[in-house]
């Protein structure tokens, strides 16, 4: 393999992986951006749409097969469970706490993240669960590197939800709705916008989209556990705060940006796999202090 | 006055019997094993290996009757100290056990202020090798003998590149320094030494990585748990090369995670009932008793109590000294896992450590 190659092929793992992050991220960036949360459930969220999905295709497999239609039925499926889940969640945890101060509904966050893992820790014994579709090994040559399907269909699944969400957010009368509660959430109240139906429309897009990502990575990587959430709900807050907290096109840049920056880190000799955390982490350092905003973020106020 | 005399007689025969103890003699023994907690299987499972041993020898007479105290570790080091004192106190004579090796370590001072004679089973981390206060005997190969057969299956397999991949744990990455330094030094080249996060599914980047410095074997260290989708990841990435992995990784549920591409992978095994030629009548006797089949450390630990058995029974009796020597001068041969005798730094003189191969969903013995 030449060096391009490797570097090609880095390029297209960073992407797949950047693809999770990304949407993972997502989910943090919309909740921090209208209720001010750090929902620390999140990566959980993500697993439990991984065990949801695994149960849904399990269901299907038998009737549609256990190729891409069974799977992308699970993901849909999944996505509609989990994004309930994370609605029921926020009525029940949050929406109490919304008055709180902030650090209450932080730790209520923690509480809920443990909450699903320990549930899910017992419900699956926790043992690594086998998640394995029939989805070939087949793909297609680019010169030297090679892609496969299942990647293609990964990062196109991922890039068609951002792009409906950013739709959604951009033309829909619930999307401005979003946008308007983010900026003040009192104003607009006042103005007629029903909150609570905004935050849980906004609990159930992020939600989907953890479903949508958790399904797909026990899909595409082949196991699923109760723990699987945690590193990755690390990792897309990580995304999160490069690409700008509260940001959305913030937070699908910052998950392109950590998957390659991951793959790369890897790559570079002297630093390596051992390494490529602190490389990735320098470098969210070295975003923090020049821009602290984050890459897209907006510089906010803090109000008291 | 014929009340105290009855008394003074019994404890002259008592004393009697005390000094010719070494015909008959009541022997408890402790058994320290995970009975709780996430490695409760293999602890229950050791545990239970003790129970048939220790009602063997009853059957069989030969003077002394062991008994046997369960002391649960949790496999936590904190439970395992409360543990082993609480044993230390109950008047035992040995103990058998010994399955986490981090539990395990902690509790060999205890043991050895005590002067108890300890055969541990399971547990095998080199760490336990400075920290044994000379009480200790391990009969399950430690770190430096897996290395050591590793080198011979990959000089058998003419491999001049290796590529190592650990998790950056205790375990898995003592295991990788130590094969890195004996393959180098047995004139390999290991172009790739990988570490990776435990629980990150995502091994592409390593894949490509790996791929690229072109090894002829690559060598997992780690847990089966992510070395299932690593396997797979390796094969899908392309690479055609050997695959080995650590005893971390040899649980059945490998093949379930990594599918075809377990197929040929080879693995380094604690020798498991399964493969033992002379375990067939101690995996039937353990089935019709508890209803499972015996877990991956039984047989080692069903060798480790009648061992210790026979140590005391050489010893005639249970003075720790003369068990001790016993024990060191141990030529055991009646095991189910091989003979045992010891090294002087008390870890066991051969290396046990089995070759399975992966053949049709399953573990296979390799000849290496």
């Amino acid at each position: 393999m030449t060096l391009t190659t490797i570097l090609a092929q880095q390029l297209v793992n960073g992407l797949v992986l950047g693809s999770f992050y990304a949407l993972v991220a997502l989910g943090y960036t919309m909740v921090f951006g209208v209720v001010k949360l750090l929902n620390f459930a999140h990566g959980d969220l993500y697993m439990t749409g991984a065990f949801v999905g695994f149960l849904a295709f399990s269901l299907v497999a038998g009737t549609l097969g256990a190729s891409w239609l069974g799977v992308a039925l699970s993901i849909l499926l999944s996505m509609i469970a989990v994004g309930f889940l994370g609605v029921i969640i926020e009525r029940i945890a949050y929406a109490p706490m919304l008055k709180a101060p902030r650090l209450s509904i932080l730790i209520t966050a923690l509480a809920v993240s443990l909450v699903l893992q320990n549930g899910i820790l017992t419900l699956s014994n926790g043992q690594v669960l086998p998640f394995s579709p029939k989805l070939g090994f087949a793909g297609i040559n680019l010169g030297d590197i090679f892609i496969n399907y299942k990647q293609i269909a990964l990062a196109g699944t991922a890039a068609v939800l951002m792009l409906g969400l950013e739709l959604f957010v951009s033309r829909t009368q619930y999307g401005r709705a979003m946008r308007a509660v983010s900026v003040d959430k009192d104003m607009s109240e006042l103005m007629g916008i029903d909150v609570n139906r905004v935050i849980a429309v906004t609990f159930f897009l992020g939600s989907a989209l953890a479903a949508a990502a958790g399904t797909m990575a026990g899909a595409y990587y082949g196991s699923i556990w109760y723990f699987m959430g945690f590193l990755i709900g690390l990792k897309a807050f990580t995304a999160a705060v490069i690409g700008g907290i509260g940001s959305i096109p913030g937070a699908m840049l910052g998950g392109l940006v950590l998957g390659l920056l991951e793959s790369f880190g890897t790559q570079i000799p002297g630093i390596g796999s051992e390494w490529k955390d602190v490389f990735s982490f320098s470098v969210l350092i070295l975003v923090l202090v020049f821009k602290p905003t984050g890459l897209l973020g907006k510089s906010e106020q803090e109000r008291m | 006055m014929r009340l105290p005399v009855t008394p003074a007689l019994a404890g002259l025969a008592l004393a009697l019997a005390l000094s010719t103890a070494t015909i008959a003699a009541d022997i408890k023994i402790g058994v320290l094993v995970p009975t709780t907690g996430s490695e409760a299987t293999y602890g229950q499972d050791m545990a239970n290996a003790v129970q048939i041993a220790q009602e063997e020898l009853n059957k069989a007479g030969g003077g002394n009757t062991y008994s046997m105290v369960v002391g649960d570790d949790g496999c936590d080091p904190q439970q395992a100290v409360n543990a082993a004192t609480k044993l230390a106190s109950s008047g035992i004579s040995g103990v058998v056990g010994g399955y986490c090796s981090g539990a395990t370590i902690p509790t060999l001072k205890i043991f050895g202020d005590a002067k108890i004679p300890m055969v541990i089973t399971a547990a095998n981390s080199t760490k336990l090798i400075p920290a044994n206060p000379g009480n200790a005997y391990l009969i399950n190969s430690t770190g430096n003998d897996q290395v050591a057969k590793v080198l011979e299956v990959l000089k058998a397999k003419n491999v001049k590149a290796l590529a190592i991949v650990n998790e950056g744990d205790a375990y898995s990455q003592d295991l990788a320094t130590l094969a890195q330094k004996g393959f180098t030094e047995a004139g390999g080249t290991v172009p790739s030494f990988e570490t990776v996060n435990k629980g990150e599914q995502d091994f592409s980047s390593v894949v490509t990585k790996i791929k690229a410095a072109n090894p002829d074997a690559v060598f997992w260290t780690a847990y089966y748990a992510d070395g299932g989708p690593f396997i797979k990841q390796l094969r899908e990435g392309g690479y055609g090369g050997l695959i080995i992995v650590g005893d971390g990784s040899t649980s059945t549920e490998l093949f379930k995670l990594a599918g075809d591409a377990a197929e040929g992978v080879l693995a380094l095994s604690s020798p498991t009932p399964d493969f033992l030629p002379n375990a067939k009548a101690f995996a039937d006797t353990y089935k019709a008793k508890f209803g499972n089949a015996p877990g991956p450390y039984a047989a080692l630990t069903y060798d480790g109590m009648k061992l210790l058995a026979s140590a005391i029974t050489t010893a005639g009796g249970t003075d720790p000294a003369k068990v001790m020597d016993a024990l060191q001068k141990s030529d055991f041969k009646d095991g189910l896992a091989g003979e045992i005798t010891f090294r002087d730094d008390h870890t066991l003189a051969r290396s046990n450590f089995i070759v399975l191969e992966g053949k049709g969903g399953a573990w296979a013995l390799a000849k290496y």
